[in-house]
């Protein structure tokens, strides 16, 4: 997985003029084409044209080439079981799609920048916007990625550091100091999130959102009061006609004469 | 003008002060901070952009109450910390720069443009497309200055930005600073670089121990560390 970030080259091959949308679409769709299909010689035929595509996208060497060998290793020991059973058909299958995959993952993974991800997953976010900021979305989506070589390097220098004190065979010596430098390194990073003044503007829209929506609250609530008690609305200085618009001020000044269950509290904050 | 109005920070756990109620006014274009370790020198900068709030009091820039316009004070305030490696979020130069800019420049090519720019201004326009964990401690600092400046604050506050750095780098980003068209405050171990600046806090045990011109502010510091100079008599 290490291997894999940071592959990224800027080329000129037609997969990396290629949107990241259509990109990520063509990776879902034979992701579930492959795993649909059992047969052995379209599975074979599929991992052919993804590594093509691969190659098409100039990776570099070392990286690619020991992605695909650890990915070769895991393919030859989950189709070792079928092997054994004599189901070859179903090891030639297994074997195929999840090079297949991951070759097609990699050719995403040289072609596309982190840039154009991020663009990519903010967009696609955008119908859950309610629930979280795309922005955020796509920050969190690119931090993920960032931290994984950080939290690698950790774990291998708190091993050697677990070495250099003869302590190889304790695993505890080597978790916790990986663990609290990982918590340490988070909170960093989190400060220069912060002092850089990124995503706050999604953090900005969310509640200028709020702080609408609690003024629209009060109005409708203030408005429901007038129309229910014209005294009241007397009290609190409110226009005289019903169907005349309403401040906020006056909404406020309304609600606050109005008895303590029709108050506005937490709303004018 | 950045303000310190009677601000203090309390640990919030322990209620142990931190940072004592302090007021300065800081006006001249270059400040530097010197002080022992957990003397108070990071938290008082901290309080600057608001990556810590004041207890008791108030931190005003350019008449903006940090505690309530977080994010105005941190448009104008960039912030450089003393390890790079934490401060660059995406996988390569140019993207770094790219992600500081998403809120100014919404266009994706005048992005590109201006995030090349900015690296070609720190001479890093040759490693654009580098990933950041491949370059060196001192391009990451400068990169790490490239993002924050890319988004032209009036205000940078470097915390200990040369800490980490051989004595080539250190030079290198020491004059780089120096040179910047903004307010710099600086905190630093490196007492060369501290008697640079127009003005010296001394920083000691949470409290602000001196404040004047470099020079004597220097020479105050170096007294207080080897026990020639007692607080009280400051």
């Amino acid at each position: 997985m290490i291997s894999m970030l940071g592959l990224y080259r800027p080329r000129r091959t037609p997969l990396h003029s290629a949107p990241a949308w259509f990109k990520v679409l063509m990776l879902v769709t034979l992701a579930i084409v492959t795993v649909a299909i059992g047969d052995p010689v379209t599975s074979v035929g599929i991992m052919c044209a993804c590594l093509l595509l691969l190659i098409s996208t100039e990776p570099p060497p070392r990286a690619t080439l020991l992605a695909l060998l650890g990915t070769a290793i895991v393919a030859a020991l989950s189709s070792g079981l079928h092997l054994w059973r004599g189901d070859y058909a179903r090891a030639i299958d297994i074997s195929a799609d999840l090079i297949g995959i991951v070759a097609l993952a990699l050719a995403v993974t040289c072609s596309t920048s982190m840039e154009a991800m991020l663009d990519f997953v903010s967009w696609a976010a955008r119908p859950i916007r309610f629930l979280l900021p795309p922005e955020t979305l796509g920050l969190m989506f690119a931090l993920m990625l960032r931290a994984l070589p950080e939290v690698a390097r950790m774990y291998l220098e708190s091993r050697q550091a677990a070495r250099a004190r003869g302590l190889d065979r304790s695993i505890r010596a080597i978790v916790f100091p990986t663990t609290t430098r990982t918590v340490g390194f988070s909170l960093q990073l989190g400060q220069a999130l912060h002092a850089r003044g990124i995503a706050e503007e999604a953090r900005e829209k969310r509640q200028s959102r709020a702080a609408k929506a609690a003024e629209a609250r009060v109005l409708k609530r203030a408005k429901k009061l007038a129309k229910d008690d014209p005294a009241a609305a007397a009290r609190g200085g409110a226009p005289a006609s019903a169907g005349e618009p309403m401040s906020r001020e006056d909404a406020f000044d309304l609600l606050s004469a109005a008895p303590p269950g029709d108050a506005p509290q937490s709303d004018r904050a | 003008m950045i303000e310190f109005k009677d601000a203090a920070v309390v640990a919030p756990d322990s209620g142990v002060p931190i940072l004592e109620p302090t007021s300065l006014t800081l006006t001249e274009r270059h400040i530097s901070i010197v002080g022992a370790n957990g003397g108070g020198k990071s938290t008082l900068v901290r309080l600057i952009n608001g990556l810590v709030l004041p207890s008791e009091g108030s931190v005003e820039v350019e008449g903006l109450d940090v505690a309530k316009h977080g994010p105005r004070v941190r448009r104008m305030v960039g912030f450089l910390f003393t390890d790079p490696s934490a401060q660059l979020i995406m996988p390569t130069a140019i993207e770094d720069v790219m992600l500081s800019l998403r809120r100014t420049i919404k266009n994706k090519h005048e992005r590109t443009a201006a995030a090349l720019a900015a690296l070609e201004e720190f001479g890093l326009g040759d490693r654009a497309d580098v990933s950041v964990s491949a370059l060196s401690g001192g391009q990451r600092q400068l990169l790490a200055m490239a993002g924050v400046l890319a988004v032209t604050p009036r205000v940078l506050v470097a915390d200990e930005p040369t800490t980490l750095l051989d004595l080539r780098w250190r030079a290198h980003i020491g004059s780089l600073l120096r040179s910047l068209p903004v307010q710099l405050i600086e905190v630093t171990h490196d007492l060369d670089s501290a008697a640079r600046a127009e003005r010296t806090l001394v920083i000691d045990e949470g409290s602000v121990a001196f404040d004047g011109s470099p020079v004597e502010a220097v020479a105050y510091y170096r007294d207080l560390m080897f026990g020639r100079v007692r607080r009280d008599s400051a």
